[in-house]
């Protein structure tokens, strides 16, 4: 377009020069054969940049028009790679989640755990999207720790912003440090009271996140019922589960700005889980945040009958400095042999976290102003993190339905730690997590303190 | 009545009532994908027709449009544009969607009458009012100094009449040298007239906008009806139109897109909507609008507003359509070789 508009000013002016010239040879030289006249060459001129703007309007028309149905492809860091259709009813996003993680732990073995190794906690290519404008989908695989099992995989219907239905397999909308996004969490495992919630589960639920605003969220929705810190591909004993939270942010966007970022909400499931032996035992088994088993119920213990959860929680954030809280009540009814007791387990953490670059603290990730460059003299963002979290199992639980010899009654711990962002999308983490315990060994002792050094190494784009 | 019975009884009868076949009229919309300069035609015709569907059945319909070049048309519906029916310039652009996407049967010409073209058109040409550049024929085309506007036939139907008119013409006419072919000839002549083309529009109506508007072009090769068009609404004052000696016959064809009818229940409006353009009022409405008629009584009564023009078929001088399109206009065909941007 400039090439065409430079060339009708160049066009102009050479013809122009050489008129004036012409016409001063013709005053100059009566003998001299007529050239054309200065307004014959202007009457060309004027036809060849009438032309030249018709062929550019033809270019701009043409372009418009391919516009119209040429896909759009991006990749950036905020949203890995895309395609896109031009009116935005069809979008296929491909991201991806890679976690390497160091775990070196000491205290009581679990012979089933390895106290130090490398692994690779979660690989994770996410593919999610939107057909016809109004239903997003999501699918995500994870061949972490050497295992290949579907995550999320679900639809979801936006035809109704305040009651989306959403369908298939995610994690129930329960915890709240649960639900941040894997790539997102303060420390590299779940704090002890994790172990209360359920993970992934299949099922349908209306939501909304962005009642009155965006300050009033809200799930509900019907669930197979996994048991506590646990995942279900199917239902396996046909009783299904209500799982409803509600999260409200009355301050956001009001000009408060120490209350802008404070969230609370409540979350319940209701259900009623029943084990049995060929089914399995559907009850949880607990684990520290080095992931070593604290307590398990004994192997001819089940579920039978209801089991309710519920969990008041918040978040809040304040510049650099942010806050996470919950506290969990689990009740699972429970039988072994002749006996049967509602079991009423309690967990709670309180985690903080403050970013020493001045970067905003975020339920979601931090994004640096200044990304990771030596050569530069940039190193991203640092945060350091805190956390205490307990859980408390029933007493009603030891010694029918659990082995008070080899499995605590109660586990408290307490961890600090540094998240490094070098960009949006590599960001390392250095955990130190200190877990002491009440019980859990023969003759009443307490299980050794458990001492966890956590390294992760993350990719999320 | 138990409580359940009486509960289900009112349920079937709630369900029987949203999905029974409703006593009140039911609306229902059709895609006319037609090509460039049919906009004022089928706006007439489309209130016509919805008037006397909903006389006849007592169904409300509306009819929305989409126009472009002829091929761009095609090609978006094999690329998807869910169009009912088509009313493009020519067959071959109908017979694309049947070879590229099956979206129509292979024998869909003979589905109604005279090939389904209810009207027919040539090739003229528009000049500038006194014809300043003396243009009489297609020889003056060629002249060094004439500015042709014709639009790009690799998108346009109404182009390829245009080239295939000039094409015909030099095939008889063009005598430039005795040891040439006759195809060579006329394709020197055909490569003269694009070396005196500026700017290649891609549909008929965006050439009308160069020359009519932009006031870019000595003379433009128009479809007949844009020729009346361009005429009755920018005065007689400013354009005239010049019949060549000789010009071609353009039979835009229409016909129903099958397996899209089938698809959105409609075939039977569709249907309908293309056969009344062969009624008495389609056939008026066409000729208002300087489509030739095929009705030989409505034709009879619009004679004067055609001028007489010796006409040639693309069945006897090029043999078809098929063979025009791969000779002339398929990638690396004639067109291509010959084609040069004017300076």
């Amino acid at each position: 377009m400039r090439n065409h508009s430079l060339s009708a000013v160049a066009i102009l002016v050479a013809l122009s020069s050489t008129g004036a010239y012409a016409a001063v040879a013709q005053s100059n030289d009566p003998n001299r054969v007529a050239t054309k006249t200065t307004e014959e060459r202007l009457a060309e001129l004027e036809k060849k940049q009438k032309i030249m703007e018709r062929q550019l309007e033809i270019e701009r028309e043409q372009a418009a028009e391919k516009a119209k149905s040429t896909p759009l492809a991006t990749a950036n860091a905020k949203d890995g790679f895309s395609i896109k259709s031009p009116d935005g009813d069809f979008l296929l996003r491909l991201r991806g989640l890679l976690q390497v993680d160091s775990r070196s732990v000491s205290g009581k073995d679990d012979p089933k755990a390895s106290d130090d190794t490398f692994l690779l906690r979660r690989v994770r290519p996410i593919f999610e999207g939107t057909v016809f404008g109004d239903i997003d989908f999501r699918l995500v695989p994870d061949f972490g720790q050497g295992t290949a099992a579907i995550q999320d995989a679900y639809l979801d219907f936006k035809y109704l912003p305040e009651a989306k239905l959403q369908v298939g397999r995610y994690k129930v909308p329960f915890g709240i440090e649960r639900l941040q996004s894997n790539a997102d969490t303060l420390f590299t495992e779940l704090a002890l009271s994790g172990n209360l919630t359920p993970n992934y589960d299949i099922g349908a639920a209306f939501h909304s996140e962005s009642l009155f605003g965006g300050k009033l969220g809200y799930a509900a929705g019907v669930f197979n019922g996994a048991a506590d810190n646990g995942s279900t591909d199917s239902d396996i004993d046909g009783n299904k589960e209500f799982a409803g939270r509600v999260f409200a942010s009355p301050w956001k966007g009001e000009d408060i700005p120490w209350l802008d970022g404070l969230g609370v909400g409540f979350a319940v499931t209701v259900g009623n889980r029943n084990g049995t032996a060929t089914r399995g035992q559907y009850l949880p088994s607990y684990k520290t945040p080095g992931q070593q088993t604290f307590f398990k119920y004994r192997d001819d213990s089940f579920a039978n009958g209801e089991a309710l959860r519920y969990s008041p929680q918040l978040y809040y954030s304040y510049g650099s400095f942010g806050l996470l809280a919950e506290y969990i009540v689990s009740t699972q009814k429970v039988t072994r042999g002749a006996n049967s007791d509602r079991v009423q387990n309690k967990g709670w953490q309180v985690a903080g976290s403050y970013v020493l670059t001045g970067e905003a603290a975020s339920y979601k990730s931090v994004v640096p102003r200044q990304v990771f460059d030596p050569t530069a003299g940039t190193w991203g963002a640092f945060e350091v993190v805190g956390r205490v979290s307990q859980l408390d199992v029933d007493e009603k639980a030891f010694p029918t339905y659990a082995d008070p010899a080899k499995y605590a009654r109660s586990a408290l711990a307490w961890g600090a730690g540094l998240n490094w962002y070098w960009n949006r999308n590599i960001k390392w983490m250095f955990d130190y997590e200190h877990t002491t315990f009440r019980g859990g060994e023969t003759g009443g002792r307490d299980r050794e303190a458990e001492d966890a050094f956590l390294v992760r190494a993350q990719l999320a784009f | 009545m138990t409580t359940r019975t009486t509960i289900l009884s009112i349920l079937v009868l709630l369900i029987a009532t949203v999905f029974a076949p409703s006593a009140q009229a039911k609306k229902g919309t059709l895609l006319n994908v037609s090509y460039d300069p049919t906009r004022e035609l089928y706006e007439e015709y489309n209130a016509a027709f919805a008037k006397y569907w909903e006389a006849k059945t007592g169904d409300k319909v509306t009819i929305n449009q989409s126009h472009g070049g002829s091929g761009k048309q095609a090609r978006a519906v094999i690329d998807g544009l869910e169009a009912d029916v088509v009313t493009l310039a020519l067959a071959y652009d109908i017979d694309a969607i049947n070879e590229k996407a099956n979206l129509l049967p292979k024998n869909w010409q003979s589905q109604l009458p005279h090939n389904s073209s209810p009207y027919t058109s040539t090739i003229v040409f528009l000049v500038r009012k006194g014809n300043p550049k003396k243009v009489k024929d297609w020889d003056d085309l060629i002249k060094p100094g004439i500015s042709v506007i014709t639009p790009n036939p690799k998108t346009s139907g109404g182009a390829r009449w245009n080239y295939l008119a000039a094409w015909a013409y030099a095939l008889k006419n063009y005598q430039t040298d005795s040891t040439q072919s006759p195809e060579q000839r006329a394709q020197q002549f055909v490569t003269k007239l694009f070396k005196n083309v500026p700017v290649l529009d891609s549909g008929a109506r965006g050439s009308t906008t160069t020359f009519v508007q932009r006031g870019i072009g000595d003379v433009l090769l128009a479809w007949e009806n844009e020729a009346f068009l361009a005429v009755n609404e920018l005065g007689k004052d400013k354009l005239e139109i010049v019949v060549p000696s000789l010009s071609i016959l353009a039979e835009p064809p229409v016909a129903i897109v099958d397996k899209v009818v089938d698809r959105h229940g409609t075939r039977a409006v569709a249907q309908a909507y293309l056969e009344y353009l062969y009624s008495e009022e389609g056939q008026e409405i066409a000729a208002k609008h300087y489509y030739r008629p095929r009705l030989e009584a409505v034709a009879q009564k619009h004679e004067h507003q055609f001028p007489k023009v010796n006409l040639v078929t693309i069945d006897e001088v090029f043999g078809g359509w098929q063979k025009a399109q791969k000779t002339h206009f398929a990638d690396k065909g004639v067109f291509d070789q010959i084609y040069q941007p004017a300076n």
